[in-house]
């Protein structure tokens, strides 16, 4: 039963890391109020940069590395369409999706259903590995996992919530036009923690392509950046909530793999649907029942749109 | 000289700044393919000549535009009360599952079957927009996200049915269904009469859209929510109305392209135009009669596609070009609001004395 759980709980971590750090640099994104829904191509374009720099030179930190800065790219592009010219939002992160996942399907293709030579390897952190359950599932995998799930996050739930740049942060997106009046460069922060919330984005693609899926493919990132998007409402825009969205619907994906090695009567199609569904029930069903919760995780109030300093 | 920026955004701009960003894009995209190697005036006249140079290339492009014009129109009709359906994907495929199981289970002569289908795709993409339409109506949820998400379970969906209880025996190989015995009737080449029915379906809208209280009241919810309210109009009927019928059509698309194109149900067989039907709408402007050269234009673009494939380019080049050039519409939308306006000229105000220095 242990064994099982352990099992479980390590494959939930490993496959929600990918989530867990998307929605990270989304929540970073959507709290200066700029909603990116260009995640899922960003990422697309990460786990494909990365293949192919290990390719090249077999090192998967480098790979890492190319993956953020063309994440950061990316995410330039589109900061630049939607916030320094002001495009609509939507309409600009559906073009860097499209962008994105056909780009990356071009600039991939040799490399197609090639294994990563390098990968990130699972590495035991002296002394807390040895925890039971908590200890393999964390502590005994790539290292990537414990500042995804730990380092990250309690950065950001920092800088957001106890200081005074955060505060700023959190005010161009709750009332860019005070946040201006009181001297914030209010395109600025948006601009660049969009840029950082891409890179994020990138570097989640590499983590898919490098740990979790050893290879590339064409389509492989297969909605995982729509449900990041989807998370970040569901933790209520807060980067630890974002990270335990993450292991929650890892958890749904490993349940899935599990029925599938165990050979329960499902068709693995049916089995696949699983964290597509339960994210649409984890973003509708609170809604429905916990009428205090759309006050205490609302949305930012100026997310998705874009400001002018002359129009009120 | 000043910029301004104004609420509206006059046709005209607008057009001029989509031509340039359309210009622009295609100017990219040339650059690229001869930094990749290759010679584009070259690979220009072939996708003309295989486009609209060439009588199949004609067909094809009127083929791709069937299910565009459904999908484009499914989106418009959503942005004309002010919400995005990205859930097309989705609709095209549960319209073909509809469309595929009664094709395959019904007996009966076209004139019954064809309608029948018809009815069970919408049925379907009624069913499958559900969800998201009452999420929306009464608990206020993000109806991009969850007709999204959708468009996944969707494709598994059809993925399954199509490899496990509907495969058909004798072409196993093939993973997909068997030949439906009813098909539309074709009257040009390999064009059938889905042509003229999304076209007409696509002036019946714009004719709902501008002509009828019902869309009256539509536009006046997705253009001022306080003004439909405060003016005592069913918004929530509206939006529920409006997002059932999109779903609808979405889902009539898959019909046609199993019943008039493909005849068969198999995994992945939407190939993006449910996404595409966005870029259709958005190039559309929220006009349902645009909607039908939108497709024309959109249709152009996969066609070249197809053509590129063939030069050894990955299909998915396509996509890449869509996406750069929804986002450089994206930019030139926003920049036809801006107008130069006359320098502001200040009065001659009489020089008052210079106020003394106060210190508090």
């Amino acid at each position: 039963m242990i064994a099982l759980l352990t099992g479980l709980l390590s494959t939930a971590v490993l496959a929600g890391g990918v989530l867990s750090l998307a929605a990270l640099g989304e929540v970073l994104a959507e709290r200066v109020g700029v909603t990116d829904l260009g995640v899922e191509g960003l990422m697309s374009l990460g786990a494909a940069t990365a293949i192919m720099t290990v390719i090249a030179v077999p090192d998967p930190w480098l790979g890492l590395l190319a993956a953020i800065a063309v994440g950061a790219v990316g995410g330039g592009v589109f900061a630049f369409a939607a916030v320094i010219m002001r495009a609509n939002q939507v309409l600009c992160g559906l073009a860097i999706t499209f962008l994105g996942l056909g780009l990356s399907a071009t600039i991939g293709h040799s490399v197609a259903g090639m294994p990563a030579p390098v990968t990130f390897a699972p590495t035991r952190i002296p002394g807390l590995a040895s925890l039971p359950v908590i200890g393999p599932a964390f502590f005994a995998q790539n290292l990537l996992v414990v500042p995804i799930y730990l380092l990250l996050p309690a950065f950001f739930h920092w800088l957001l919530f106890h200081t005074r740049h955060g505060l700023n942060m959190r005010a161009v997106g709750e009332n860019p036009a005070a946040a201006d009046a009181a001297g914030i460069p209010v395109v600025a922060i948006r601009f660049w923690y969009v840029v950082l919330g891409a890179a994020l984005a990138g570097g989640a693609g590499a983590y898919l392509s490098l740990a979790v899926i050893p290879s590339w493919s064409e389509g492989m990132v297969s909605g995982r950046g729509w449900i990041a998007v989807a998370l970040v409402i569901f933790a209520g825009y807060r980067p630890f909530n974002a990270a335990g969205a993450g292991l929650l619907f890892g958890l749904i994906t490993a349940i899935g793999f599990l029925g599938q090695a165990r050979g329960w009567p499902i068709a693995a199609p049916v089995l696949n649907m699983l964290p597509y569904l339960g994210t649409l029930a984890f973003i509708i069903l609170p809604v429905l029942f916990w009428k205090r919760m759309r006050q205490v995780m609302a949305a930012p109030a100026a997310l998705g749109t874009p400001y002018y300093r002359s129009v009120r | 000289m000043r910029f301004q920026r104004f609420p509206t955004a006059p046709a005209r701009l607008v057009l001029a700044w989509r031509a340039a960003a359309l210009f622009a894009a295609a100017l990219i995209t040339g650059v690229l393919l001869a930094l990749s190697g290759r010679d584009v005036f070259e690979l220009l006249a072939l996708v003309l000549k295989s486009t609209v140079g060439s009588r199949f290339g004609l067909e094809d492009l009127a083929l791709f535009m069937i299910p565009l014009i459904l999908t484009g129109s499914a989106v418009t009709v959503t942005s004309r009360i002010g919400l995005w359906n990205i859930g097309g994907e989705g609709q095209f495929y549960l319209g073909a599952i509809g469309a595929a199981g009664v094709g395959l289970y019904m007996p009966g002569p076209p004139i019954l079957v064809l309608p029948a289908m018809a009815a069970a795709a919408m049925l379907c993409g009624v069913a499958w927009i559900a969800v998201p339409t009452f999420a929306r109506a009464y608990a206020g949820v993000n109806e991009i996200i969850t007709t999204l998400l959708l468009n996944f379970v969707a494709g598994l969906l059809t993925y399954w049915l199509a490899t496990g209880p509907w495969r058909d025996r004798v072409t196993g190989a093939l993973a997909s269904t068997g030949r439906i015995p009813v098909a539309i009737p074709e009257i040009w080449g390999v064009v059938h009469w889905g042509f003229p029915v999304a076209l007409l379906i696509a002036c019946g809208l714009a004719v709902i859209m501008t002509r009828t209280s019902w869309g009256y009241e539509v536009r006046i919810s997705g253009a001022n929510p306080g003004a439909a309210r405060y003016a005592g109009m069913p918004m929530r009927a509206r939006v529920i109305a409006v997002m059932l019928l999109s779903g609808a059509l979405a889902a009539l698309a898959g019909m046609f392209e199993v019943a008039g194109t493909v005849h068969r149900l198999q995994g992945g067989m939407a190939d993006n135009f449910g996404y595409l039907g966005i870029v259709v709408a958005v190039l559309a402007r929220k006009s349902c009669l645009a909607v039908i050269p939108a497709a024309l234009l959109m249709a152009l673009i996969l066609d070249a596609g197809i053509v590129l494939q063939t030069q050894q380019l990955a299909a998915t080049v396509v996509l890449a070009i869509t996406g750069l050039v929804l986002l450089l519409i994206a930019i030139g939308d926003e920049l036809a609001h801006y107008r130069p306006v006359a320098p502001v000229v200040r009065p001659a105000s009489p020089r008052l004395p210079p106020a003394s220095k106060t210190t508090i």
